[in-house]
């Protein structure tokens, strides 16, 4: 403990204290803009990294169409007499059904984006994640784009498929901050869609590992909550708009005091694994 | 300084870690630890200060609050370093998971000590622990990269006993 008193020393511990003194009584504007601004410090690495991603896909693209013309130009450099046997055509055939099992699932699925932008009457921006909170105990996720795209405070903010996934809680001139569904922060009215009973979804009390469980409260005895039933927003509160698909029901019980029912909700959205969002921005 | 931010950033832009371990770990005291063994004081509170100030300004935690928890870690390990067997596996690992599991306990308290409401439960304390290990198993690690680092970057220092010794000629005559 000796070394602690040494002058040098002092100084560095001084200016450490001195600092988060200084940062924990500033007023919260000064807080939020000098937060603003250290986190664009990592604009930069955030612009390499979505290149460098966006590059090593289409690098990856180009691997698999060589690979799969592969066979093709491995049978035509047999010369034209040469045909290949049944095993190989079979191993082709195998290859070719998997191939176009999946080309079919994501034409389906492309099929029903589209057509669910289609019947939305809200108008979307479609916004990549390019960031998480490193912070377990928060819930929250980095857009790329900000007030300078028009993205404004509590906007809602919904999957690709439509579901919901939280609303805007931070706005920087280039980048902002999504507060997740299950964030402690993020609470708003949702109803049971097919008895259209009110109730609020409540963040999970406790930290679960499942960022995709969370508690709907306040729901009335007297509703029969059942596994498997939609949860969908209310509208109430104006934080988001009607009918916005929440999740599915998973088990419901009676409130320790009695007076209402709760129930566990798996989210539709898989909040682990967002790559891209839509902001609503005229709802 | 840049180990630092290139930890934070990846520490926030890599998803892969979450998608295995169910959790984002956080091995900035592991970097803090290895500030502690090898750094002077001012570096460690600088290396401290510009972590913590990165990690929240990435983060909903109040803009500062983890400067102080991180800090306590390396000064500790830097107050006491004399006492360690700092190039020891096992010493290393042992302050490395110690760090892992006191920060973001510290972080957690200073978070309710300042109002805010985190997300806790016992689960947690399952992940902390996985986070202390991996802290432990970082520390090593984080402390042969250093040296490399300072092996490829720094000149090396004079010793006038080292042999053979490229500076010194010696000319010999014919007698």
């Amino acid at each position: 403990m000796k070394r602690f008193f040494y002058r040098s020393q002092q100084a560095a511990v001084g200016a450490v204290l001195l600092t988060v003194s200084l940062l924990l009584v500033m007023p919260e504007s000064v807080r939020a803009r000098l937060k603003s601004a250290i986190g664009g410090l990592f604009l930069p690495v955030i612009g390499i990294s979505t290149t460098g991603q966006a590059a090593l896909q289409s690098l990856g693209q180009l691997g698999v169409s060589e690979t799969e013309s592969f066979p093709t130009n491995k049978a035509l450099a047999q010369g034209p007499g040469a045909s290949p046997t049944v095993a190989e055509l079979q191993h082709e055939n195998v290859r070719l059904v998997k191939e176009n099992n999946q080309l079919r699932e994501e034409y389906n699925r492309l099929r029903e984006d589209q057509g669910w932008e289609r019947s939305i009457p809200w108008e979307t921006k479609l916004v990549r994640v390019v960031g998480r909170d490193p912070f377990n105990w928060w819930r929250r996720i980095k857009i790329n784009l900000g007030t300078n795209k028009e993205v404004r405070l509590n906007q809602p903010v919904i999957s690709v498929r439509g579901e919901l996934v939280g609303r805007i809680s931070e706005v920087g001139p280039l980048t902002s901050w999504v507060l997740l569904v299950g964030d402690p922060n993020c609470r708003f009215s949702a109803l049971l869609k097919e008895s259209r009973s009110q109730g609020g979804i409540v963040s999970p009390r406790q930290y679960s590992a499942d960022p995709r469980v969370v508690e709907l409260t306040y729901l009335p005895n007297d509703v029969e909550v059942r596994p498997g039933q939609g949860v969908v927003t209310s509208g109430l509160g104006g934080g988001f708009p009607k009918e916005i698909p929440v999740g599915v029901v998973v088990d419901s019980w009676i409130s320790k005091d009695g007076l209402y029912t709760e129930a566990r909700v798996k989210l539709h959205a898989n909040l682990n694994q967002l790559e891209t969002v839509r902001v609503l921005t005229d709802y | 300084m840049i180990g630092a931010y290139l930890l934070v950033f990846l520490q926030s832009h890599w998803q892969w870690p979450r998608l295995w371990l169910g959790f984002q770990p956080d091995l900035t005291p592991a970097l803090l630890v290895c500030a502690g063994l090898t750094l002077a004081a001012g570096q460690v509170s600088t290396t401290a200060m510009l972590t913590g100030l990165w990690l929240d300004s990435l983060s909903a935690n109040p803009l500062g609050l983890s400067v102080l928890p991180l800090f306590i870690a390396g000064w500790a390990v830097f107050s006491f370093r004399e006492l360690i067997l700092r190039d020891e596996l096992v010493a290393q690992f042992y302050i490395g998971t110690a760090a892992g599991a006191a920060v973001p306990l510290l972080q957690v308290w200073l978070l309710r000590l300042v109002g805010s409401n985190p997300l806790l439960g016992w689960q947690m304390g399952v992940w902390c622990l996985v986070n202390a290990l991996l802290c432990g198993v970082a520390v090593p690690v984080f402390y042969r990269l250093a040296k490399l680092l300072d092996r490829w970057l720094s000149h090396p220092s004079h010793d006038p006993n080292r042999w053979p010794n490229e500076n010194r000629q010696i000319v010999r005559g014919k007698n």
